[in-house]
């Protein structure tokens, strides 16, 4: 059941275009996040939806409802910023009631949504303070229960976390998971972050120069991107450019002194990218067993994280390429000659 | 070298700007009539000299209605033009800005003659009305100076935010931009209150005897004799000034500390 639905929308400013024939079709209680570099067109895209920007052709339909030029303030969406934007002359209180008072909701009931709201996010004691006196991860759940508390149909989150230190964006990002749970509204998240992006949503879409590259769930993009520039974006990823050739056995990926046997496949052959994840690669001293291929590398450096080691490798064919090993026993140093093997199933067609 | 630089500067800077203004000052409480050096001994008898004979205190109450009457137009007119300027395109603003601070351009003296024969054509010379609506032009630029700067500060976001909530442009522009403007539109006051306040050209051509200002006062008695209420009245409107500086000043960091 879809409950939010983005028809081709094309974006113009002047000249330029900053959308594509962008359509996205989102469910009733969703979690979706816009993924992309700056000037993805994600930003644009959000601003579209939350009314402060017109399109330049398509519709968006809420519910069967088109409000593809209905002011926001008649839009009935909450919006978190990434700078707050709590209004610095009221308290928590204040802030928080505004949108109720604007409805003219029943002063009692008004205090209790507001309280009811700041229970949820976990700052009940902080009601009568000023928004200058709390730190940036309250503000900023201040700002999401002033957003949430009038019912909105949709949510909409502008980098939210763009300004918290990166042990407070993940707890948030818990805490937000939790809410999104709790009351089964939409949400809608803009970032540029890639791992706060899988950490929260139901599915990601990820945008590239005004257009959707991808929209899957993270683990379809992680394992089974559609483009080179999903595999690039989304996690850490070695990329080789090749062809499929056919032969006895079925299809072989041949390219940048690589050869992988992939088997009967149902695909054409032709010119193709081939994706290995880092962690699929493991790192050996001595040759793997059957099934499995081992190229022949140099450790050109060794980043040690406790747990496990980042490795940059200099295949003796010619790429670079980054393999997570174990650190279990240590590390292998620089220059140390290895064997990256990895089997052919772990890889993933690209185009 | 930067610390001989500091002490030049700034004894050159005191010597030209401060020295002159704080000599006269001594002579507020000098027993004799005559505005000269050596002192002739302490005496607060100007004080009671201005505080109870005319022309002062009448010329002080004329003052503070007409600045008063000035400020409140000057706001009115200077704050809803800043507010209007807002709302126009980048073009629309430029323009609209240039126009509104016009008044500040034009040498007072073209402005208090096309000022004394406009209103004489109409017949209201003389009187209250032509000081307060001439002062309210030229306060109106500084008013509409001040509010700019804080409308142009606040955050963009908050205004959006308002609107996501549903909060209509008159209402978000009565609950959100207007009190955070708050303090464009006192400093713009003060200004609009202290200039009309110490102001004397156009008050001269506008002035009748009835509502003859501070100022005005003082420039005639200077030019009719030479006595220490000069340098009391002088005292009194710079401690007057002095004091519009700090509470400016407490406005600013009130504003700041908001941010």
């Amino acid at each position: 059941m879809a409950s939010l639905e983005i028809r081709s929308i094309d974006k113009f400013y002047g000249q330029t275009q900053a959308l594509f024939d962008v359509s996205l079709s989102i469910g009733k209680g969703e979690f979706v996040t816009l993924l992309g570099p700056s000037g993805s067109g994600k930003t644009t895209l959000l601003k579209i939806l939350a009314g402060f920007e017109g399109v330049s052709s398509g519709t968006i339909t809420l519910d069967g409802r088109d409000i593809t030029t209905l002011l926001p303030e008649t839009r009935n969406f909450g919006l978190v910023f990434q700078g707050y934007a709590l209004f610095p002359h009221m308290s928590v209180r204040d802030n928080i009631a505004y949108p109720l008072k604007v409805r003219r909701v029943a002063k009692g009931e008004i205090d209790a949504r507001v309280r009811a709201m700041l229970d949820l996010v976990q700052l009940a004691r902080f009601i009568d303070r000023k928004p200058s006196e709390l730190s940036g991860g309250q503000q900023q759940r201040v700002a999401l229960a002033r957003a949430l508390v009038f019912k909105p149909d949709l949510l909409l989150l502008d980098e939210p976390m763009s300004a918290l230190d990166k042990k407070l964006r993940v707890d948030l990002q818990q805490e937000l998971r939790a809410i999104h749970q709790t009351l089964g509204t939409t949400f809608i998240n803009v970032t540029h972050d890639q791992e706060e992006a899988m950490h929260m949503s139901d599915r990601i879409a990820v945008m590239n120069h005004g257009r959707i590259e991808q929209f899957d769930s993270a683990f379809t993009l992680y394992r089974r991107p559609q483009s080179r520039f999903v595999a690039d974006f989304v996690g850490k990823s070695n990329i080789f450019t090749g062809e499929l050739v056919p032969g006895s056995a079925g299809l072989t990926f041949r390219g940048e002194g690589l050869a992988v046997p992939l088997g009967p496949a149902d695909r054409a052959p032709g010119k193709v990218d081939l994706m290995l994840r880092p962690e699929d690669i493991a790192i050996e001293t001595d040759p793997p067993g059957p099934g499995r291929i081992a190229l022949p590398a140099r450790v050109l450096q060794a980043t040690y994280s406790g747990d496990r080691a980042l490795y940059a490798l200099k295949l003796d064919a010619g790429p670079e390429i980054s393999a997570w090993g174990t650190a279990r026993s240590g590390i292998h140093p620089e220059g140390a000659a290895v064997l990256a093997c990895f089997a052919p199933q772990d890889c993933t067609l690209i185009g | 070298m930067s610390r001989a630089i500091y002490w030049i500067s700034l004894s050159a800077g005191f010597l030209f700007l401060v020295l002159p203004l704080l000599v006269v000052l001594p002579l507020a409480f000098n027993d004799s009539s005559f505005l000269n050096y050596p002192m002739e001994g302490f005496t607060w008898r100007w004080f009671g000299v201005v505080f109870h004979q005319p022309p002062w205190m009448a010329a002080l109450m004329n003052s503070l209605k007409v600045a008063s009457g000035a400020m409140v137009a000057g706001v009115l007119i200077g704050g809803l033009a800043a507010v209007g300027t807002m709302l126009a395109g980048r073009w629309g603003r430029l323009v609209l800005s240039a126009l509104f601070i016009s008044p500040i351009v034009i040498p007072s003296v073209v402005l208090g003659v096309a000022m004394a024969y406009a209103f004489g054509r109409m017949g209201v010379s003389g009187g209250y009305l032509p000081l307060v609506l001439a002062h309210a032009i030229l306060g109106a630029p500084l008013v509409f100076l001040s509010v700019m700067t804080s409308l142009r500060g606040l955050d963009p976001e908050l205004e959006r935010a308002a609107a996501s909530m549903g909060a209509s442009r008159w209402h978000r522009f009565r609950t959100v931009t207007l009190p955070l403007a708050a303090p464009g539109f006192l400093t713009g006051a003060l200004f609009a209150f202290i200039t009309s306040f110490d102001e004397v050209v156009v008050a001269l051509f506008l002035a009748s005897p009835q509502s003859q200002t501070l100022p005005i006062a003082l420039f005639s008695s200077l030019r009719d004799r030479l006595e220490p209420p000069i340098v009391v009245v002088a005292l009194l409107l710079s401690l007057v000034s002095c004091l519009f500086i700090v509470v400016l000043n407490r406005l600013q960091k009130r504003s700041n500390g908001r941010r």
